[in-house]
């Protein structure tokens, strides 16, 4: 640790971090170069890029990036205010609970992908029923992970925060909800990776249906048989779902765990 | 200043004055007025901190003032002067699991003390700290509570902690639960459990249990009898 670093949790350095990402990285790029000298109809990691290269210069790369970060965005939005709200309330209302928990671990069992075919059915096939059908299908997951954040809270706490004046309201706000928030996060990563499913099997179930892009691709490979765009393609969604983990999820959940004396000091995440 | 049934044990008692549970008979009146839930003019400190740990420890001392309503520049002060009398100002922006047990259970009393309740009601709160820790927030309550006034209600399983903090020491049994004793303390303050005037009103007060014990009026063994400070 530096003599100017005041803080008694040494800051790792970037390439100390970011290294081992770098050097599994390059591992499976190599596996999967091996992988595609045995198979045939597997494109290998160097046409992959060259079409990459392609996408990215006639904006398909762009295009796809943009509408799935746009879709996903606004469907979760949805999913997790509605979600959390719903939690709280359920968390903290027994009788609410009793009686809605059950069909909620239903939905949650069940492949939310089966309202596909009804929601274009009844909404018609447009992205807007796929949007529905994403956002109502993570929401179980946001649903169930926030009330039971809301049940494991220390009765400590709320006792605690009622002797200090804080009730309804006010102790839902200031304790409830800060107390189960790492509970709460787990549950909108499941509800993030629920809706991620949901929305490529719209894709897959039709073209029509298709928000972002990735249904054209899916269409086009059918056709053709060269999977070197899907490929690509999945590289893509690939980078999308790291880069929201890396500076979403990993962060927010680790910025909890230290502002809650769950990180041993100076550790690496 | 209390009134109502007296089969509870020592955490009902604190919950019925706190206005966290209600008796199923009788009242509870603070200074003539009835209870009838939480108040800011009651509070309690319980026997873990019970600090919010994603608060940081001046933010869990103002968080009794924020709810009431308190504006931030007031706070702020109020919290400053709270964090300096109990040694803690050098740790404001600490969170609580960076803290020693002492240290933890300073800030639960500085968040306690800033509300300026009426009652303070304390629930073991030192029984869980190693005995340096314990000595020496024995003589800074003591301190604290000659500062404010406080009146203070304070549950104890240790008899000589219940001597050398209390003017009157009420003793109680369990199973049922009742007064047996009623002891006032007239030693001079500040008291330390060693000095040998406490330990010599402890052991009359330890005689109340051991005798209350021989009548079959209780069975109070071990960590079951309580003693209640006021």
């Amino acid at each position: 640790m530096s003599s100017s670093d005041a803080s008694p949790v040494a800051r790792t350095p970037a390439w100390r971090r970011g290294g081992p990402i770098v050097v599994v990285g390059l591992a499976l790029l190599g596996l999967w170069a091996l992988l595609s000298l045995t198979l045939d109809a597997l494109p290998g990691p160097a046409a992959t890029g060259a079409e990459l290269w392609q996408m990215a210069l006639d904006g398909r790369f762009a295009s796809i990036f943009a509408r799935v970060t746009l879709f996903m965005g606004g469907c979760f939005a949805v999913a997790a205010v509605v979600g959390v709200a719903l939690g709280l309330v359920i968390g903290s209302r027994p009788a609410v609970d009793r009686g809605l928990s059950p069909y909620l671990a239903a939905l949650q069992g069940m492949p939310t992908s089966m309202w596909i075919p009804v929601a274009a059915i009844v909404l018609g096939t447009s992205p807007w029923s796929l949007a529905a059908v994403v956002s109502i299908g993570a929401m179980p997951a946001v649903i169930l992970g926030t009330r039971t954040a809301v049940k494991n809270v220390p009765p400590l706490l709320l006792r605690a925060g009622r002797t200090f004046g804080a009730d309804g309201g006010t102790l839902l706000r200031h304790v409830t909800l800060p107390a189960a928030l790492p509970g709460i996060m787990t549950g909108l990563e499941l509800g993030w990776s629920i809706a991620f499913r949901c929305l490529v099997a719209g894709e897959i179930f039709s073209g029509a249906l298709s928000g972002t892009g990735i249904g054209d691709v899916i269409q086009r490979s059918r056709e053709t048989g060269d999977i070197t765009e899907m490929m690509a393609t999945i590289l893509i969604v690939l980078a999308f779902t790291m880069l929201v983990d890396r500076l979403v999820f990993a962060r927010v959940q680790h910025r909890l765990r230290v502002s809650r004396g769950l990180v041993d000091a100076g550790l690496p995440h | 200043m209390r009134r109502g049934p007296s089969g509870c044990g020592k955490s009902t008692l604190l919950d019925l004055v706190a206005g966290h549970t209600r008796p199923a008979r009788g009242s509870v009146a603070v200074d003539g007025s009835p209870v009838t839930g939480p108040g800011p003019d009651r509070v309690m400190v319980f026997q873990e901190h019970a600090l919010f740990p994603w608060l940081s420890v001046a933010d869990n001392v103002g968080f009794g003032l924020k709810q009431a309503g308190v504006p931030a520049a007031e706070r702020e002060s109020t919290v400053a002067r709270w964090l300096a009398k109990v040694g803690l100002t050098d740790a404001a922006s600490l969170h609580p699991h960076q803290l020693s047990g002492g240290m933890r259970q300073r800030a639960a009393l500085a968040r306690a003390f800033a509300m300026r309740p009426a009652v303070l009601l304390m629930d073991e709160p030192f029984s869980a700290l190693d005995a340096p820790s314990r000595d020496r927030l024995h003589v800074e309550l003591q301190e604290l509570w000659r500062e404010t006034g406080t009146t203070i209600l304070f549950v104890t399983h240790n008899v000589r902690e219940a001597v050398a903090l209390g003017d009157r020491v009420i003793v109680l049994s369990s199973g049922p639960g009742r007064i047996i004793g009623d002891v006032r303390v007239s030693l001079a303050r500040p008291r330390v459990v060693e000095s040998e005037r406490v330990v010599a009103l402890a052991q009359d007060v330890r005689r109340l249990l051991d005798a209350a014990d021989q009548l079959g009026i209780a069975a109070p063994r071990g960590g079951e009898d309580d003693h209640v400070v006021i």
